[in-house]
């Protein structure tokens, strides 16, 4: 999937309110954007947080040791 | 139309044998009423819901009460909790239709997220694009608002001041009265609820519930076995009133069946049935085999939605009597509404002084206007 792909992807999961889409996509634009990967691994985490989904420990591990999250007492929504 | 001050508060507070009922203002005057409302509604412990709106955890319902915004909300522990249904961050509506939230409560506007117990756990981008935290954002500090709540016999209440006595020390009276009903108690579903839509101010509602002597002129069909003397007034100043009858008779299906009794009621409850208004806006009833709550919604100063739930000591009673039974409530339910909104649409007579109470059958209403007038008084509203 290139990155145009991506885009419209990401476009119709936001339409179609897909959260496990959405958490699937930003992750994928994470990994093409490299340096900059917090941004979109950030949504991902949100929308992980949002579904409760099983990812958003890992997410949320991840941004933290990126120093995209500072705050340790936080935990994950149940 | 302001409050009438050559007519003092005092007037409604007075013994029955000489007072008079509320002035207009407090049924038609909407900033009489704005300032009543603090002093009765948000400063007491006002009937919202029931449990049975948010039966399973995630479920989340907006409610607007008194133009603010609330989310009730059931927690994954099964706990009702009741929030400000806005984001710590602008303000924004968190939650806007009934909906099941399976994780983190997500703000739409910019995604800030708090967990169903009310933590803030993620801010995202609010330390720049990509960063998710900031000093002067202390998400320890910005957990959703809560409101304060009580849940009694499936009844959430709310203060909104956050200051009243303990609701089992405001109530405890009635918690008494009726502690043999302090069971389990099990709404009735889809068909045990309905809601009426009612052009009057929410006092009269209670008025008019709070007395039995409109029984036998709008209520025709009760004088075959329920007759006026068949009922005794309930008064508990400050608390609540209403009226008991001593003639209550089980609704039966076609082959006679009832419902089941609640277990371990004493013998005055094989025909005994009461009818409490709880100050400010809950009206219950209680009988052997069934309850009900009815939450008075106050829409605006002349409209009211009342919610009615109905409740059975078991989880598992016939549909079809569980039917029959509420559309009997509701048929009498719906015969007191020409009055309310009569009563309503009176309180526009400029000539209209509150009016008068009857010594021997208007006590409970009395009892009702003299709270509100004592509680509107005391806060100088």
């Amino acid at each position: 999937m290139d990155r145009s792909a991506l885009d419209e992807a990401l476009l119709a999961a936001h339409a179609a309110g897909d959260l496990h889409g959405l958490i699937l996509l930003y992750v994928r634009a994470a990994e093409m954007e490299g340096p900059g990967a917090t941004f979109y691994l950030t949504h991902a985490y949100v929308f992980a947080l949002e579904a409760a989904d099983p990812q958003s420990a890992a997410l949320r591990a991840r941004l933290v040791a990126m120093g995209a999250e500072r705050d340790e007492s936080m935990r994950p929504a149940r | 139309m302001p409050d009438d001050l050559s007519r003092p508060l005092a007037d409604v507070m007075a013994p029955i044998q000489r007072a008079r009922g509320l002035p207009n203002a407090h049924y038609i005057d909407p900033m009489t009423i704005g300032r009543e409302n603090r002093a009765v509604l948000e400063t007491t412990w006002a009937a919202l819901a029931v449990g049975a709106d948010v039966p399973e955890p995630g479920d989340a319902k907006p409610i607007d009460f008194l133009g603010q915004p609330l989310l009730l909300l059931r927690d994954d522990e099964g706990a009702v909790r009741v929030y400000f249904n806005i984001c710590r961050h602008r303000g924004m509506i968190l939650v806007g239709s009934p909906r099941k939230i399976d994780g983190a409560i997500r703000c739409p506007y910019h995604s800030w997220c708090y967990s169903k117990d009310g933590r803030l756990v993620a801010t995202p981008h609010v330390g720049g694009p990509g960063q998710n935290a900031c000093d002067g954002i202390e998400r320890a500090r910005l957990g959703l608002s809560t409101v304060r709540s009580h849940v009694w016999r499936d009844v959430v209440f709310i203060n909104l001041s956050g200051d009243a006595p303990p609701f089992e020390k405001v109530h405890a009276d009635l918690l008494t009265r009726w502690a043999e009903f302090e069971r389990p108690i099990f709404h009735g579903g889809h068909d045990s609820t309905f809601i009426l839509d009612v052009a009057t101010n929410w006092k009269l509602a209670v008025e008019n519930y709070c007395e039995s002597y409109h029984l036998p002129w709008v209520h025709p069909g009760l004088n075959s076995y329920s007759r006026l003397e068949d009922h005794y007034h309930i008064m508990e100043p400050g608390r609540f009133s209403g009226q008991g009858s001593y003639v209550y008779r089980q609704l039966q299906g076609a082959d006679g069946e009832t419902f089941p009794d609640f277990a371990g009621l004493s013998g005055f409850w094989d025909t005994g049935a009461e009818y409490v208004s709880l100050f400010p806006n809950l009206l219950l009833g209680v009988h052997r085999d069934h309850v009900y709550a009815i939450i008075l919604e106050p829409v605006s100063h002349d409209r009211t939605r009342e919610h009615v739930h109905i409740y059975y000591p078991t989880p598992d009673t016939d549909e079809t009597l569980r039917a029959k039974n509420a559309k009997q409530w509701e048929s009498v339910f719906l015969e007191d509404i020409f009055v309310v909104e009569g009563m309503q649409r009176g309180r526009a007579a400029s000539g209209f002084d509150g009016g008068r109470f009857s010594p021997a059958m208007d006590g409970p209403t009395h009892l009702f206007h003299a709270w509100v007038a004592s509680r509107v008084d005391a806060h100088g509203a």
